[in-house]
């Protein structure tokens, strides 16, 4: 490959679109709202880019298998609600506590793999059904009532500003980006999980486990969504079964944006780490800027749906240009 | 009889019947009128939403964005009454051209765009909620007319005056489906799109048609809300969401599309009905209800899928 054709190759991706948006609305916004790079608001930006973004990043782990995890919100309220019982009832250490999250989500992640496996249908329906489940069982068993005396330790890492201006939520989410890079790009087990995903059928005629590998798909998304739990509530400075609103469906925006934007196929197979980091960073983006021009609160949510309607229409759109010029040849 | 036998929806019914009668013997004030009149008023509401996603749960899409449309149409109807001055039959016009554009928008995107509705209704969802709760400011419209009150809370004899909204809507439904050709050409397009439109079947005209429809179900379930609450509330539709897939799920319908059992549906929307008085009456934490609808849709599938393998039909294998 040249230089010249992989420099085409790279103005011509998706991430490549997303970053000249990015940088274009960035300009924009500096220029027309007062305080958009002030240092408060880009602390408020970073913290909202770690959050969304660890959330879009375990919905892209199950988007890998053609299906997806409605039960994503609830998985990780459930979690978070989970560490705060080991951190504040139990007792145990922070380390732990945490591990111990992560493991539930895990285990709940699986248990949504599981089903779809065994039944055989559709993991829309399963994770409707167990998303509803987790949540009313979590509800149940704590009686709704919140986790408030989180130990200082963490609390202070929550509202950590490093220069000044950079939410530590930030570099979670590159910790966990990083690491799903690798998996994806150098391990036997994610190319296995990709390959499974973009032809189960081939996949399996070539001898891999596939239901197994959906299995850990699944799971995998639960402990990242055990994960942006924690994060969530580091950012509330206690944890409530509300917040991610009823059954946690309040995630379901920002965990389907992302990797969508990103240039994720929702038919499994085909993810881009990078596309879901800077689809995070693009939303969280534009409805930072849009709060600052005073659009409003409630119109912002009108305003990321028009934005996702655009991205995908606009990727169709490409695509069809794409094999007009191709087949024109 | 043997016909009769087979049918989705028998085990259902008798397991209502079994039901309703274990609980009448259990907590006697489940049978008396008041509990009743609950059951019904929660029946009418449930049935035009789960019919508005089984509507296009038959041609094998969904529509999450069903909530949003009915709260954006109940936004518009209480403020069209409230801050325009529109007498009561303007307004509900004013709200089922709301819900018929919103689907028609829904449906006319997902044929354009060839993606899944999933996504696009995803985007809608968010769309229409966040012009919901902009207009309104989060707060609700209170200024409902006095004939929309009425409606809401008056009887026709023993029964629920919303209940002959939603028995109408059933019938046609039934029939749509059943009898008449765009419903059957629905049903067919949901059994296997490829085939429908090789016996030349419009993809578009089906796949808006049926959006549209939903939208307009969406609509009148909407305003059927604000006449029970006498208030016109942005969260309206917030749950919709869950049942309106359970309640077809549990009457077996097939989520991949093409078999949509209308009295299945019903009488999955009375199982929910019964599952909340129930709960009610026994006095038990309203979360039970969530877990409860879980399993049960869990359950269903599952049954389903059980008569699908004996009958050899199930897919080989499919493990999205």
């Amino acid at each position: 490959m040249t230089v010249q054709t992989r420099l085409r190759a790279i103005s011509r991706s998706n991430s490549f679109g997303l970053f000249v948006a990015i940088l274009v609305f960035v300009a924009a916004f500096h220029l027309l709202a007062n305080g958009f790079t002030s240092k408060v608001n880009v602390y408020s930006i970073t913290r909202s880019i770690g959050i969304d973004g660890v959330i879009g990043l375990a919905m892209m782990t199950v988007l890998v298998t053609g299906g997806l995890n409605l039960a994503l919100g609830a998985i990780g309220v459930c979690s978070a609600m989970g560490v705060g019982w080991a951190l504040q009832t139990l007792g145990l250490p922070i380390w732990f506590s945490m591990l111990l999250g992560v493991l539930l989500g895990t285990a709940l992640g699986a248990i949504n793999g599981l089903i779809v496996v065994t039944t055989r249908l559709h993991s829309f329906v399963v994770t409707l059904a167990t998303m509803s489940i987790f949540f009313g069982t979590m509800v149940l068993l704590s009686g709704s009532n919140g986790f408030n005396e989180l130990p200082h330790s963490l609390t202070g890492f929550g509202r950590m500003r490093l220069f000044g201006m950079v939410s530590p939520l930030l570099l979670v989410m590159f910790v966990v980006a990083a690491v799903l890079f690798f998996i994806y790009r150098y391990t036997a087990f994610g190319r296995e999980m990709l390959a499974a995903g973009a032809n189960p059928f081939a996949a399996k005629l070539s001898g891999l486990p596939v239901e197994r590998l959906f299995v850990s798909c699944h799971a995998l998304c639960g402990g990242i969504g055990a994960i942006a739990g924690m994060m969530a509530s580091l950012r509330n400075g206690a944890i409530v079964p509300s917040m991610a609103g009823p059954l946690g469906a309040d995630w379901l925006l920002p965990a389907f944006l992302a990797p969508v934007l990103g240039g994720t196929l929702l038919a499994g197979g085909g993810i881009s780490v990078l596309g879901a980091v800077l689809g995070t960073v693009f939303i969280a983006v534009i409805s930072s800027g849009l709060y600052m021009l005073q659009l409003g609160e409630f119109w912002i949510q009108t305003a990321l749906g028009l934005v996702l309607l655009g991205a995908i229409l606009l990727e169709r759109g490409r695509a069809a240009l794409a094999l007009a010029r191709s087949t024109r040849r | 009889m043997r016909k009769f036998l087979r049918t989705d929806w028998l085990g259902l019914a008798v397991l209502i019947v079994l039901g309703g009668a274990a609980l009448g013997i259990a907590r006697p004030e489940f049978l008396t009128p008041y509990s009743i009149d609950v059951i019904l008023v929660g029946f009418s509401l449930t049935v035009v939403v789960a019919l508005g996603q089984g509507i296009i749960i038959a041609i094998g899409h969904m529509n999450l964005a069903l909530g949003a449309i009915g709260c954006l149409v109940a936004v518009a109807f209480g403020g069209s009454m409230q801050f325009w001055g529109f007498p009561t039959w303007a307004a509900v016009l004013f709200g089922l051209a709301i819900g018929l554009a919103c689907g028609f928008v829904n449906g006319w995107l997902t044929h354009k765009s060839g993606l899944t509705s999933f996504i696009v209704t995803l985007a809608t969802l968010s769309i229409f909620k966040g012009a919901s709760l902009g207009i309104t400011e989060a707060q609700s419209f209170d200024g409902i007319s006095d004939a929309v009150k009425a409606f809401g809370s008056d009887r026709w004899g023993p029964l629920p005056e919303t209940l002959l909204v939603a028995v109408p809507i059933v019938i046609a439904t039934w029939l749509f489906l059943g009898k008449m050709i765009p419903g059957r050409q629905m049903l067919a397009y949901g059994g296997n799109p490829a085939a429908a439109e090789l016996s030349g079947i419009s993809r578009g005209r089906i796949v808006i048609l049926a959006h549209t429809l939903s939208g307009l179900f969406a609509a009148i379930a909407g305003m059927m809300t604000v006449a029970r609450l006498q208030i016109a509330t942005p969260t309206i539709g917030d749950e919709w969401l869950i049942a309106s897939f359970a309640a077809p799920v549990i009457g077996g319908a097939v989520l991949s599309g093409g078999h949509l059992p209308v009295i299945g549906t019903c009488l999955g929307v009375l199982v929910i009905a019964l599952i909340n008085q129930a709960l009610v009456l026994l006095a038990v934490d309203p979360f039970y209800v969530q877990v409860l609808l879980g399993l049960l849709i869990l359950a269903a599938v599952g049954a389903n899928r059980l008569r699908e393998a004996r009958l050899g039909t199930g897919p080989k294998l499919r493990l999205s």
